[in-house]
């Protein structure tokens, strides 16, 4: 009997300590989206945050619906073109795509490995922002299911398919 | 070992081939003038034009192409010129000469060339003569002028940019700053 138990706490023990590498597989792989403001005033401010991408998606959910149709309202016409910049980015060789220097400031946007980096130095702050730019691809896809006038289209497409007729 | 080793080069030589055909980047240099003058580099991957192009509608561009109006060029049957252009032999086509403005168009080593020569106030200094220089190859021409006569076709005409070797295209040069726009296939500006 003992034998058993401590068979199945085995497998069990096995199968959890599989799902934890699984899980911290998949939020590697999914990288990590950096933001760092570094303010440059005697008492400026410093924020650090890292947060793995695959909270992303989540963290849309948690954002007050009125907000979200807006901004999907300001950003239906350009969705297709952000997804498919961010599908041929993703899929593009890595390089410095913008940089631009005078001397108030100097900013930089690159895509390496997967992530777009975009850093801005000038006499107020500097600023790092990186995440992976498949996350754009997810998070234009989420509002392009939100309608602009409340309705989300997938639930909206699901009614009419069931409707009498169609 | 001996039956694969052609097969195995082979295959290497055409990803090589491809992979040079898919990584290659239109730059875009600006360079103000002055110890504080602003320095610009844009370096977009031609893949990325290629697929983000189809995907903007706008009330003139559709699907890759813009609407232009006929009475926008005068009359002139593009095409029809273009052709001529074409199979002609390497000459100069149009030449204006002017007290404050240089016009030169001609034909040579497969490119369209548009060279204008401004001289702002008549100076005598070269450093205040505006130059811009186009150069295009005439296949990318081409392909800007297949789609309908009332639209120019811009998808084909960066296809038609991908396919080709490592090009200027446009270079502008005045008292305050230098442009240059090419295609190669590095991934930084020079």
């Amino acid at each position: 009997m003992i034998t058993r138990i401590g068979a199945l706490a085995g497998a069990a023990g096995v199968m959890l300590y599989g799902s934890m590498i699984g899980a911290s597989v998949a939020i590697y792989d999914a990288g990590a989206v950096r933001v760092s403001v570094h303010e440059k005033s005697a008492d400026g401010k410093s924020i650090n945050l890292v947060l793995p991408a695959v909270v992303v998606p989540m963290g849309l959910g948690f954002v007050p619906e009125e907000e979200l149709r807006k901004a999907s309202r300001e950003m239906q016409p350009w969705l297709p073109v952000i997804l498919e910049a961010s599908q041929a980015l993703a899929d593009s060789p890595d390089g410095v795509l913008v940089e631009v220097v005078s001397s108030e400031e100097h900013v930089n946007i690159a895509k390496r490995g997967g992530s777009l980096y975009v850093d801005v130095d000038d006499s107020d702050a500097t600023v790092h922002v990186s995440f992976p730019v498949k996350t754009v691809a997810v998070v234009a896809s989420k509002l392009a299911t939100i309608e602009p006038d409340g309705e989300k289209a997938a639930e909206r497409s699901h009614a009419s398919s069931s409707a009498p007729g169609v | 070992m001996k039956r694969t080793l052609p097969g195995l080069v082979i295959m290497i030589l055409a990803s090589a081939v491809l992979a040079a055909a898919a990584d290659r980047w239109l730059h875009i240099r600006v360079d103000e003038a002055g110890p504080h003058g602003e320095r610009v580099r844009v370096n977009i991957p031609m893949e990325v034009a290629e697929k983000v192009l189809p995907a903007i509608h706008t009330e003139d561009l559709h699907n890759g192409k813009v609407k232009v109006n006929e009475a926008e060029f005068d009359g002139v049957d593009l095409r029809v010129l273009l052709e001529a252009v074409r199979t002609t032999k390497d000459n100069e086509f149009v030449t204006v000469e002017s007290d404050h403005e240089n016009l030169r168009v001609a034909k040579a080593g497969g490119n369209l060339l548009i060279q204008v020569r401004e001289n702002k106030g008549h100076a005598k200094n070269t450093e205040q003569v505006e130059k811009v220089d186009i150069s295009v190859p005439l296949q990318v021409v081409e392909a800007l002028l297949a789609g309908g006569k009332d639209e120019l076709d811009l998808l084909g005409a960066i296809r038609a940019l991908s396919a080709y070797g490592d090009v200027t295209l446009v270079t502008v040069q005045d008292e305050s700053s230098k442009v240059r726009i090419w295609v190669d296939s590095q991934n930084a500006s020079e």
